[in-house]
């Protein structure tokens, strides 16, 4: 039986690598792989080769940080195991696929064959991760690959102690401890170990920084320093040390010694599932099933499916039947994002800023942490142009799956466009305009040496204010421009594609967008520079107005940018067949 | 209930579907080929057809979700090449799955259905609906926690909550229990009684022959044949005089009944 699961398994990953195969057939994956390998290769290979020229190449972090970021990273596993016995109340299931339920539940499998299919099947996923884990995370230095094997060895010990406590909790459950007396023993276990740790520290340790002055990291990682690795926490996070040491060998010996006990750990969580008799095939046929379900909701258009909302979310104002039918689907958009995008959230959100900004002004005259402070608000709203159209998919991305119904409705082309983008660009405004009030909050007095009166601060803030929709809304208007013109190069919903292929293909698109948006902008700041030297030219040392002014000039050119791309869109979609765009 | 049979609308009764010269191609697969036909108000038309005969490609170039390659289609008057806002405005596509959103409750579609069709004093003939269809108490529903009976229910509340004249069904029995397919059998009636166009395309045939006025067959995408039940029957004049539609359509189709 065991062969005959194996060779399935073997197969079907055969099956599908021959399948992506021969659509490299098709131009745009070619071309998507071509660039994708490109991208790969002088990412991954080139660093990697560089490395094996260099050999063990130096630790990114000083060696005296290496203890601390090793108890750190023990403490994070710890917080994950014990999230594992708190957080889930499902009993015991393991995912399959329909399929696999159809044809092997009902065969002469035993349990422990099931299981045992389920660990070999989880360890392609645990190795993928384990290697993606190792590409991006070069923080700890050493050698690619005892990085890679200490990913794989946590990652198989998350794996195995996530089925095992799953298959405890279903025993707990059997034995008639409830989910609420589980989660109140492992929330108090922790409580008090945290109380024990809190009480040691004080007495034995000198106070902790001032967090709101400190001037460097060097107090906070000497203190948190002491507290992990004197008294009792080394002795509670021993074994979770143990599970990440790997992670941080700097050679080939010391790998070898870090992975004994890792192996130890691996074989008694193990030996834990193994010898556990738990029924998980009632639980397992529910969970594919459901799990079927969110596949097949998503393949016809419902990408919510992979977040299935649990119930109904309050909209975000009253719809009245009559008016403009864009404005339905902006709030049916609305809704889509989330609970949090009311009216009411946004008032609270705005007054909690006002609070928090003004405090911290308050208490940090001197220290330059308000400055620190705004610095940070400012560098996010400007991340949230380049990062919040890529995270923000309640449009086009979303909806054009169900683009059959939104053709079916009695709108013009260019009304659907513009519903479909403003949900994001509001949303993404919203939070540039929380950013905006913190960092005028917490602006001092002098920018860049140079005094900056609080009339030029409201004015810049407001044009800021003025400008981000208008921005955002052409840089949100691109990504939906690209799903209807290319809509196999896009990934939809959340059905994410995979491959090189389709990494070069987003890479290709992503590049095109930086390049048209640069371009659009460059009418606006040419039109915002010249009302900006026409007002001062006028107004003398109004510097404030001629600020505004210029701004003003800015998202006029923007938006009358922005209104001719809706209307081209809307013609777009107007003659949009999807028949003949649907994506593989 | 008994259904009552399809009554004939009279001839003079507006056509409120028409297609003509209607041919969609797929890069160079001709999925309907020149196809032409017309449903007055007060018909039902049952699209009868082999799989991948282009009845589905059919509803959704009427119901302007695809444009066709060549030809027309008008609804209710107004062409939807030209005028494609005032078409849609008047007509209801249900498609064999409904096609509904996650995040929006029961309540929630009925009020956005109402913004998008524009219907003024919409939440009596949203009540009414949901009370017909036996969803009332569902209004606060998400669609993930309805059956898929539910599901379609709410589709057809949807649809038919701007009063459409003009109704494309895509298997509209698919999923339902046997009082919903009773039901939705007295629905299609009752809005062809009322004036509305309606065209059906299923595989059930005994379904078109209880609610269906006319017949139209398609293979291939082309048209076999098209007209009340009894022309049809007398097109196919070896077929005896009381052949059912099943019998009819093996014979047009050349489809081989089996044994």
């Amino acid at each position: 039986m065991g062969r005959a699961l194996l060779y399935y398994e073997w197969h079907s990953r055969w099956n599908r690598l021959r399948a992506r195969l021969r659509r490299l057939r098709q131009p745009k994956y070619l071309v998507g792989a071509v660039v994708g390998g490109l991208y790969f290769y002088w990412y991954v290979f080139g660093a990697l080769r560089g490395r094996g020229r260099a050999g063990v190449t130096p630790p990114a972090l000083a060696p005296e940080h290496w203890a601390l970021v090793e108890s750190l990273a023990a403490l994070v596993l710890l917080v994950v195991l014990l999230l594992m016995w708190i957080i889930p109340h499902e009993r015991a299931a393991l995912m399959f696929t329909e399929a696999e339920v159809a044809f092997l539940f009902p065969a002469p499998v035993g349990r422990r064959t099931l299981i045992h299919f389920k660990l070999i099947k989880s360890q392609t996923a645990i190795l993928f991760s384990a290697l993606f884990m190792t590409l991006i995370g070069r923080w700890g230095g050493g050698h690619y690959l005892f990085h890679a094997i200490g990913w794989w060895g946590v990652l198989s010990i998350v794996n195995l102690h996530l089925l095992g406590s799953s298959f405890a909790r279903t025993l707990l459950l059997e034995r008639g401890i409830s989910n609420w007396r589980r989660r109140l023993f492992f929330l108090g276990g922790a409580g008090l170990a945290a109380a024990g740790v809190f009480l040691w520290a004080r007495r034995a340790l000198p106070p902790p920084p001032d967090f709101l002055n400190a001037r460097d990291l060097s107090a906070f990682t000497g203190y948190a320093g002491q507290l992990l690795q004197s008294g009792p926490l080394p002795w509670l996070l021993a074994p979770f040390r143990w599970a990440v040491a790997p992670l941080f060998a700097a050679d080939a010996k010391t790998l070898c010694l870090a992975l004994v006990p890792v192996l130890g750990i691996i074989a008694l969580h193990y030996w834990w599932v193994i010898r556990s008799n738990v029924a998980f095939e009632e639980a397992s046929v529910e969970l594919s099933r459901k799990f079927a379900d969110r596949v097949a909701a998503m393949r016809s258009g419902n990408w919510q499916a992979m977040s299935k909302p649990r119930k109904g979310k309050r909209p975000p104002f009253a719809l009245g039947p009559l008016g403009w039918p864009a404005v339905a689907i902006f709030w049916k958009n609305l809704i889509s994002a989330g609970q949090f995008f009311t009216g009411r959230a946004w008032f609270f959100l705005i007054l909690v800023t006002v609070f928090a900004g003004g405090f911290t002004r308050s208490v940090s005259q001197h220290s330059g942490a308000g400055a620190a402070l705004a610095i940070l608000a400012v560098s996010l709203g400007v991340m949230s142009l380049l990062y919040g159209p890529a995270i923000l998919r309640h449009d086009f991305r979303q909806d054009l799956r169900v683009a059959d119904i939104l053709k079916l409705y009695p709108m013009p082309g260019w009304q659907v466009v513009l519903g479909e983008v403003l949900a994001p660009v509001a949303i993404l405004a919203g939070a540039q305009w929380v950013l905006l009030i913190l960092a005028f909050l917490l602006c001092p007095a002098e920018l860049g040496g140079a005094p900056a009166p609080l009339i030029l601060r409201i004015a810049i803030a407001l044009s800021a204010a003025l400008v981000l929709p208008c921005v955002d809304f052409i840089a949100l208007l691109l990504p939906n421009a690209a799903a209807l013109i290319f809509p196999a190069w896009v990934q939809l919903g959340k059905d994410t594609p995979r491959g090189f292929e389709t990494m070069g293909q987003q890479l290709i698109l992503m590049f095109g967008q930086i390049l048209v948006l640069t371009l659009t902008m460059l009418p606006a700041g040419l039109a915002g520079v010249a009302a900006y030297l026409i007002a001062g030219w006028l107004l003398g040392k109004l510097m404030a107005v001629a600020v505004v002014s210029g701004a003003l000039a800015a998202a006029l050119v923007l938006a009358a940018e922005a209104a001719v791309g809706v209307r081209l869109l809307g013609s777009v979609f107007e003659r949009f067949d999807w028949s003949e765009g649907s994506p593989e | 209930m008994e259904i009552p049979p399809p009554v004939l609308p009279p001839s003079a009764a507006p056509s409120l579907i028409e297609a003509a010269g209607l041919t969609k191609l797929y890069g160079d697969f001709p999925a309907v080929t020149d196809l032409s036909f017309s449903v007055r108000a007060g018909e039902v038309i049952g699209l009868v057809g082999p799989n991948g005969a282009g009845k589905t490609t059919t509803l959704r170039c009427l119901s302007g979700i695809i444009p066709p390659t060549r030809g027309s289609v008008q609804i209710c008057g107004h062409t939807m090449g030209l005028d494609p806002i005032e078409a849609k405005r008047c007509l209801a596509f249900f498609p064999d799955e409904p096609r509904l959103f996650d995040y929006l409750t029961v309540a929630q579609h009925l009020t956005f259905t109402a913004r998008i069709y524009n219907v003024a004093h919409y939440q009596e003939t949203a009540r009414g609906l949901l009370e017909e269809l036996e969803i009332a108490d569902k209004a606060d529903k998400l669609p993930g926690e309805l059956s898929r009976g539910m599901k379609q229910k709410l589709a057809i509340a949807c649809g038919f909550l701007h009063a459409p004249r003009a109704i494309f069904f895509d298997e509209p029995l698919t999923g339902l229990d046997p009082l919903g397919i009773r039901r939705m059998k007295d629905s299609i009636v009752k809005r062809a009684a009322a004036g509305a166009a309606i065209l059906i395309s299923s595989h059930l045939l005994h379904l078109l022959e209880e609610v269906c006025s006319h017949v139209l067959i398609l293979k291939d995408g082309r048209k076999i044949i098209d007209g009340t039940m009894d022309e049809v029957r007398q097109k196919f004049s070896e077929v005896s005089a009381g052949a059912n539609l099943e019998e009819i359509f093996f014979r047009a189709t050349g489809e081989n009944k089996g044994p």
